[in-house]
């Protein structure tokens, strides 16, 4: 290794190539800053090349898969499909490079200078990059940390990312799990389980942390419960896992549940307990910056940390480890290092499960809303009254959303059917925009279409429980 | 059972930081004994215990700011005649601290509507920002407490102290980049504030007029030197005080307060004199009192003892208040050599010190002569006296210092 005796001058430094970095440095550089872009591993981030987007080709691929036997009633008959795991990963390879190519041709056309290595600070305004053979400091005007996160395991857990898997090495699975067990319960565990039991799996979800249900919204909750139930899912609740251990070709959860051993015997188990923001390398231990107590850096709305010229942005910040998130915050970075007045806020942050049928969800749910409001209304319409969800098959599922009953005001908008993931939207506006009931029935929407159910929705009126 | 409750304790005050309790619940104290020390943006106070009693609950943690009204502790106190008193007085002190909502209750109140949803549309919160306001600050008077553009903009015509000027836009040409400096900003609260309303108060009441005179301090400098041969060290502001006084003697209307209410004016009979001071949180005005009843040695030592307490945040309310008439020296800071001074509001007048200069000076018989020159500014309210007597009370004040040996004549 040689070090490097000469700081170079670089004028704003990103650590981190993921959604928020990329972003961030295409808009610090359209606002007319030199940008310095450090990656260890590859342009895109987890989203791009381990997480949003390699999913997104195995959920597709299960829903179209669910799809197939419904064909026939179309009049399209093809017969029992036959599912390759190995063709479908090499479209989701295709895929990512596509995409992965897409950002690096537009890192190019805005001049940013890749530099690819570690990057760790070495003061305020210094900071070191290691490519193995060489060590090159960088002297920064700004620096913007978006270094991201990776899966969380704790509990001794062993990932051998071979039997016992986590979300980046349940997508480079060679063959399909014979019998797959899931823990969690977040969107993660969700599409994963709802996938490979389309792919042929069997498999069990046990929720973690001895949840007694996911953290859906009831009305969600309940209809989530039916619909794994019907496609054979096994789900546990309220159980304490004990271990996890592979012997060979099987892989055996030990759970615990009302002081009763359960175990399953499966071939293979995939956990999914969150993320843990990758701030231990960054040599942040050597300035004074504010962390949370689970490692998270501490920003401002303005994304700016303790330390006036560095920012964070994306997973490595507090809050929700979603791609949604750390694009906003890249445009807000920018904006507050070009003196532009910018602002995050993460209120309504949309939560979206690529589920068969998907889930999505943005506001209150029933239970908060009447814990804040008091009393509150609720309104509903399920996709069987919905001439278009008829036409396509698709009659499982609802939409819903809570007003307060004193000022009409909407405060939170929940979907799961087909559709949900685009329909959300319309109830993020909303929210925003500060509507009220009539502001989102008065509107006209196509028909026949799922949006439909919005203007169909009827109101049931929920009176706060008197507290004793 | 009794609240002690954080009063007005002077010079307006709206809130005040809680800096040390000298008691605990459980402890017996005696009528005034003292039980928690506040610092307000001018001073630091004590509350004193209202009866012989024991302490209850100690309501506020240390190093929290609350406004006045605000319960400070409980305690039990002996005598019923004394807790009648003391309910009363604190029923006064509630609805004076309504009077007053501070900025930061409304706040609160909106936050706690809104469980910290911002009620406004992605575009009305662009407005806020982009006028530097916080949206949170904002009170919305639309639907469902709705934050409307009006709403934005009132609040920013309303003077809104926290505006923050948008820095430059983006940048040029990548050849090379410059970077934008953040603009910082300092709360506007305080001293800072307490200055800020008591100086736009005073010249929107006062009908201000400032005239300037140049004096010879040559002879004074000479009287300073050779008391300081004998080791009797005093100041040039501690004699100036003296010779105000004795001005103000001769010209009483100078040491008065105009009540327009009542269409009188007030003559004082004592010079408290308030001296100008600079201490890091800004100018204060301690106060000198019954100065035409003390010698030169006695304003020196005290002016000496007060500058020391002004630095140190050690000033009490007495300390502050009452003063008659008020001087600014600016002489040692070795720079400007005029002014038009603020005057400290109901007091007349105002006398600022200048920059003492060697200069060539003509006397009587066309001879130049080199001599220690001061310039003073001299404010006076037009509303209460006159430009004629203005420069007479000047004339008379530069008469003393030109010619000291005349303050023997006023000895007593």
């Amino acid at each position: 290794m040689v070090v490097g005796e000469i700081a170079e001058e670089k004028d704003v430094v990103i650590i981190g190539g993921g959604p928020g970095g990329y972003n961030a440095a295409i808009n610090a550089a359209q606002h007319g800053f030199r940008v310095t872009l450090i990656e260890k591993e590859q342009i895109g981030g987890i989203c791009l090349n381990e997480g949003c987007i390699p999913s997104k080709v195995y959920t597709t691929s299960a829903k179209k898969l669910s799809e197939v036997p419904g064909l026939s009633s179309f009049g399209i008959d093809v017969g029992e499909p036959n599912f390759s795991l190995g063709n479908l990963q090499s479209y989701r390879d295709q895929v990512v490079t596509t995409l992965r190519k897409g950002v690096e041709a537009l890192c190019k056309k805005n001049k940013i200078e890749m530099v690819e290595g570690h990057a760790s600070f070495l003061s305020e305004d210094r900071i070191g990059v290691d490519n193995g053979h060489q060590f090159d400091v960088f002297h920064f005007n700004h620096a913007i940390v978006a270094t991201g996160s990776r899966p969380r395991y704790g509990q001794g857990l062993d990932v051998d990312h071979k039997r016992i898997l986590d979300s980046r090495s349940i997508f480079h699975l060679e063959e399909v799990p014979e019998h797959l067990i899931v823990y969690g319960s977040d969107y993660i565990a969700l599409e994963v389980a709802m996938s490979y039991h389309q792919f042929g799996s069997k498999v069990s979800l046990v929720l973690d942390g001895g949840k007694n249900d996911f953290d859906f919204d009831s009305s969600i909750n309940k209809e989530l419960g039916r619909l794994l139930k019907k496609q054979k899912i096994k789900l546990y609740k309220s159980c304490e896992l004990k271990s996890v251990e592979n012997q060979g070709e099987e892989t055996h959860v030990s759970l615990l549940k009302n002081e009763e051993a359960v175990l399953l015997e499966g071939s293979h188990a995939f956990i999914s307990l969150g993320h843990q923001p990758n701030t231990e390398e960054l040599g942040i231990d050597r300035l004074k910056m504010d962390l949370s107590e689970e490692g998270h850096i501490k920003v401002d709305k303005q994304m700016r940390t303790s330390i006036s010229n560095i920012y964070a942005i994306g997973d490595v910040t507090e809050g929700a480890a979603l791609a949604v998130k750390a694009i906003k915050q890249s445009e807000v970075v920018s904006d507050t290092i070009a003196g532009k007045p910018s602002e995050f806020d993460g209120t309504f942050l949309p939560t979206v499960v690529h589920s068969i049928p998907p889930i999505a969800s943005v506001g209150l749910t029933e239970e908060e809303a009447k814990d804040q409001y008091g009393d509150i209304r609720v309104a509903q319409f399920g996709y069987g009254g919905n001439g278009y969800a008829t036409v396509h098959g698709k009659r499982e599922g609802f939409i819903k959303y809570i007003v307060d009953d004193a000022t009409d005001l909407v405060l939170g908008f929940h979907g799961l059917g087909e559709g949900a993931v685009e329909l959300v939207s319309t109830g993020t506006v909303a929210l925003e925009m500060v509507a009220r009931d009539e502001d989102l029935k008065f509107p006209h929407y196509p028909h026949p279409s799922f949006n439909e159910s919005i203007s169909l929705a009827e109101f049931t009126t929920k009176r706060e429980k008197v507290k004793s | 059972m009794v609240e002690v409750k954080l009063h007005d304790i002077g010079e307006g005050m709206t809130e005040a930081e809680i800096l040390h309790y000298f008691v605990k619940a459980g402890d017996s104290v005696k009528a005034d004994d003292p039980l928690v020390e506040v610092q307000t943006d001018k001073m630091t106070a004590e509350i004193p215990a209202p009866a012989n009693g024991t302490i209850e609950e100690l309501k506020i943690e240390e190093g929290t700011t609350i406004s006045v009204g605000t319960t400070v502790l409980v305690m039990n106190a002996e005598g019923a005649i004394q807790k009648q008193e003391e309910s009363k007085s604190a029923e006064e002190a509630a609805p004076q601290a309504e009077k007053i909502p501070t900025s930061s209750s409304a706040a609160t109140a909106v936050m706690e509507k809104t469980q910290g949803r911002v009620l406004a549309s992605p575009y009305t919160r662009k407005i806020a920002r982009d006028h530097g306001v916080d949206i949170e600050n904002v009170e919305g008077t639309g639907p469902a407490g709705r934050i409307m553009d009006e709403d934005v903009y009132r609040f920013i015509d309303g003077g809104s102290t926290q505006e923050v000027e948008p820095a430059e836009e983006k940048q040029e040409a990548p050849s090379r980049t410059y970077t934008d400096q953040q603009p910082e900003s300092i709360p506007f609260k305080g001293r800072r504030k307490q200055i800020a309303k008591k100086m736009s108060h005073s010249l929107h009441t006062i009908a201000h007029c400032t005239h300037f005179e140049e004096i010879d301090v040559t002879d004074v400098q000479e009287w300073r030197k050779e008391w300081k041969s004998l080791d009797q060290g005093v100041s040039m502001t501690a004699i100036f005080i003296k010779a105000i006084s004795l001005t103000l003697k001769d010209f009483p209307m100078f040491n008065a307060k105009l009540d327009e209410e009542n269409e009188m004016i007030h003559l004082e009979k004592d010079h408290h004199i308030g001296i100008a001071t600079d201490t890091p949180d800004g100018l204060i005005v301690p106060v000198i009192h019954h100065v035409n009843q003390k010698s030169i040695k006695e304003i020196h030592e005290e002016m000496k003892s007060l500058t020391a307490k002004a630095q140190n945040n050690e000033l009490t309310s007495k300390d502050m208040t009452g003063g008659t008439f008020t001087i600014s020296n600016v002489g040692p800071m070795q720079g400007s050599i005029g002014a038009t001074p603020i005057i400290n509001h109901p007091e007349v007048g105002l006398m600022a010190f200048h920059k003492t200069k060697r200069r060539p000076e003509v006397r009587g018989d066309d001879e130049i002569v080199i001599r220690s020159m001061m310039n003073v500014s001299m404010s006076f309210d037009h509303r209460v006296v006159d430009g004629a007597s203005a420069v007479t009370f000047t004339n008379r004040f530069a008469q003393l210092i030109e010619h000291p040996n005349l303050i023997t004549l006023e000895l007593v």
